[in-house]
């Protein structure tokens, strides 16, 4: 899907057996440009170092640079953090941290994400049962229940194949490709260690739960009454085809259930032109595109396809446990003799409560202002700074484009002002003049820019 | 390899138990995340009668981005090139994490139903079908007869 600018080619795209025709370095037919991008930055960098005056004040930018990877490398762990699942952090039954179905994209706001899970303005991340079936029995469905992990950790911390670099084909490698080296064995030793940190929450809860079963259950845990409440009535979520509660977040548009974790992975596309006619063959680079112009559509829902998507979610009124309520171990259905079914031995399904106290469903379509309306944009405000950075991008590889450009303009200017004939040679100095007042106007444009990322980030700032 | 996700396991068992007519997709034993598809062309469209092999990858971040599809049969469409790559939305920007593999496939039978010369791929035959339609969809059923001939 090539000619989206800013895109890189997707990580973990590792081919297998003959899946291998789709991913690698861009040969396949379906990835024409796949890793020229890269290519492009390489043939940036090695510019800007010929061009002698950038090398000045090299160390002060360095010592920048490595202060901001500090600061990047912070948050980036911080972020991680907050995606560990801990049964200590409980809402309702649910969690403040994805289960981890899907292992790559969870780059939405935790902190906003938490909060709103916290003050059930979204359904928490419940852990999802891979299939259900009616006929279950309570007692079964418990069995089933208190077997299923926190975390799905293979999934989420799977070591994919490991991106092939464009470098590692080349005999002299640039700096950028062992910075990139250098920031790969980082990563990878930051995931480890988040790996590790799920497995003890992991290996806590099994210790709880092994630990309550010989006496009585600890209140840290679901209470079985809870477990029922809450999975008696299962539902499919439609996109990742998983089992979850029934009261799951609603679609604002057409009233369609989508799981938590489902909803934190729809997004906005990549910034693109805003005629973004991939297929056509157009053969003009990227770096003519006007970076201004550069586009960021908001989310459509999945199911209706109306632009801006976001959901409502109504916590059910007769569950309050966790965070801002009882001890989800303490939570007692209403109806007493339920609780009699699944103390004693009774093997048939007893039907849940009829007297469950849930708010009537929402019946019609909210505009995307509606208070309570969670949007996509709300979960990841970075969007306009990143919006900034892309045009930004985008704009620094103009110019270079037409720094080279302007330079091949003076050569040819200085090849005709040899010519014998005076008019052409006006003709030379009129291009250098236009020349010039061309690269005015790009440096110009740039400092804009970089004013208006800067914006961009302050206000994000003055969010937090 | 990772374990399939619960999503792609119930979508095969569902292509297999409710198949879709006119329409097959059979996972590869070695990469369940690889189909071996055909469809067979519109009763209405030049495309009639011939069976179009079809390759079908679920790429990782699948279902939040489209299948890849690709032709393996020679088909002479506007919308379809030499490499069989397909210009469908659904399959670009328009694809939705809750369409499905059946759905998709659908999309592309009723492209066959359907040239679009309007919003072309392959530039050549665009060209050829706006110029002359008649002519253009008596190539399409000559090499359909040629190269998709049901096995
Ligand atoms: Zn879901
Ligand atoms: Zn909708």
């Amino acid at each position: 899907m090539g000619n989206v600018p800013a895109k890189e080619s997707p990580p973990n795209s590792g081919g297998r057996s003959r899946s291998s025709t789709y991913s690698g370095s861009g040969g396949g037919p379906f990835g024409p440009n796949g890793s020229s991008s890269s290519a492009r930055r390489n043939t940036t960098s090695s510019a800007y170092h010929q061009s002698g005056g950038f090398l000045n004040g090299i160390a002060n930018a360095n010592d920048k640079r490595s202060k901001k990877t500090e600061e990047k490398d912070r948050l980036h762990r911080k972020h991680l953090l907050g995606l560990i699942v801990r049964y200590t952090e409980n809402v309702d039954g649910g969690y403040l941290a994805p289960f981890g179905t899907y292992k790559s994209n969870l780059d939405y706001n935790c902190d906003i994400v938490r909060g709103l899970i916290m003050k059930r303005r979204l359904a928490p991340f419940y852990t999802p049962l891979q299939d259900f079936d009616e006929s279950w029995t309570n007692e079964e469905l418990i069995v089933i229940l208190n077997q299923l992990p926190l975390h799905s950790i293979e999934t989420a911390y799977s070591n994919e194949e490991e991106e092939d670099d464009i470098d590692n084909h080349k005999i002299h490698k640039s700096t950028n490709f062992y910075r990139r080296q250098e920031q790969k064995a980082k990563l990878k030793e930051l995931m480890l260690q988040m790996k590790q940190i799920q497995k003890e929450e992991e290996n806590k809860y099994l210790e709880i739960k092994s630990s309550s079963s010989v006496g009585q259950r600890s209140v840290e845990l679901s209470s079985n009454d809870l477990l029922l409440r809450l999975y008696r009535n299962a539902t499919e979520c439609p996109i990742c085809f998983l089992y979850y509660p029934e009261n799951m977040n609603i679609s604002r548009c057409c009233l369609q259930p989508i799981c938590t974790e489902c909803f934190v992975q729809i997004k906005r596309l990549d910034a693109h032109p805003p005629h973004d006619e991939e297929h056509n063959s157009r053969t003009n680079n990227d770096s003519e595109d006007l970076p201004h112009t550069l586009i960021s559509e908001p989310a459509h829902c999945p199911y209706c396809a109306s632009s801006e998507f976001g959901v409502t979610y109504e916590p059910s009124l007769d569950i309050c446990t966790g965070f801002g309520g009882i001890k989800p171990g303490k939570f007692r259905s209403v109806d007493e003799s339920n609780d009699d079914a699944i103390a004693s031995s009774s093997t048939s399904p007893s039907p849940v409560s009829p007297r469950k106290a849930v708010k009537p469903r929402r019946k019609s379509s909210l505009a995307i202002n509606t208070p309570g309306v969670i949007s996509i944009d709300m979960i990841r405000p970075d969007w306009e700074a990143k919006l900034a950075s892309a045009r930004n991008k985008l704009a620094r590889k103009a110019a270079t484009a037409s720094a080279i450009h302007a330079s091949n303009l003076i050569m040819n200017a200085d090849e005709d002002s040899y010519s014998p004939s005076d008019s052409r040679r006006n003709v030379g100095s009129s291009a250098l003049s236009n020349v010039e007042q061309r690269m005015i106007e790009e440096a110009l444009r740039l400092s804009l820019l970089d004013e208006e990322e800067r914006r961009a980030k302050e206000r994000r700032e003055e969010r937090k | 390899m990772a374990a399939l996700p619960k999503r792609i396991i119930k979508e095969t068992e569902r292509l297999v138990s409710d198949p879709v007519p006119g329409i097959t997709a059979i996972p590869s034993e070695e990469n369940l995340r690889y189909f071996e598809v055909t469809i067979e062309g519109p009763s209405s469209s030049p495309y009639a009668e011939g069976e179009f092999k079809l390759e079908l990858y679920l790429p990782d971040d699948y279902p939040m981005c489209a299948p890849k599809v690709r032709f393996l049969t020679r088909i002479y469409h506007p919308n379809i090139d030499k490499l069989g790559r397909i210009c469908l939305d659904v399959l670009k920007d328009n694809w939705s994490p809750a369409l499905q593999i059946r759905t998709v496939l659908l999309s592309i039978q009723a492209l066959l139903g359907a040239p679009n010369p309007d919003d072309p791929l392959a530039n050549d035959v665009a060209e050829d079908w706006k110029k002359d339609e008649k002519r253009a969809i008596e190539v399409a059923r000559e090499w359909t007869a040629k190269y998709a001939v049901k096995s």
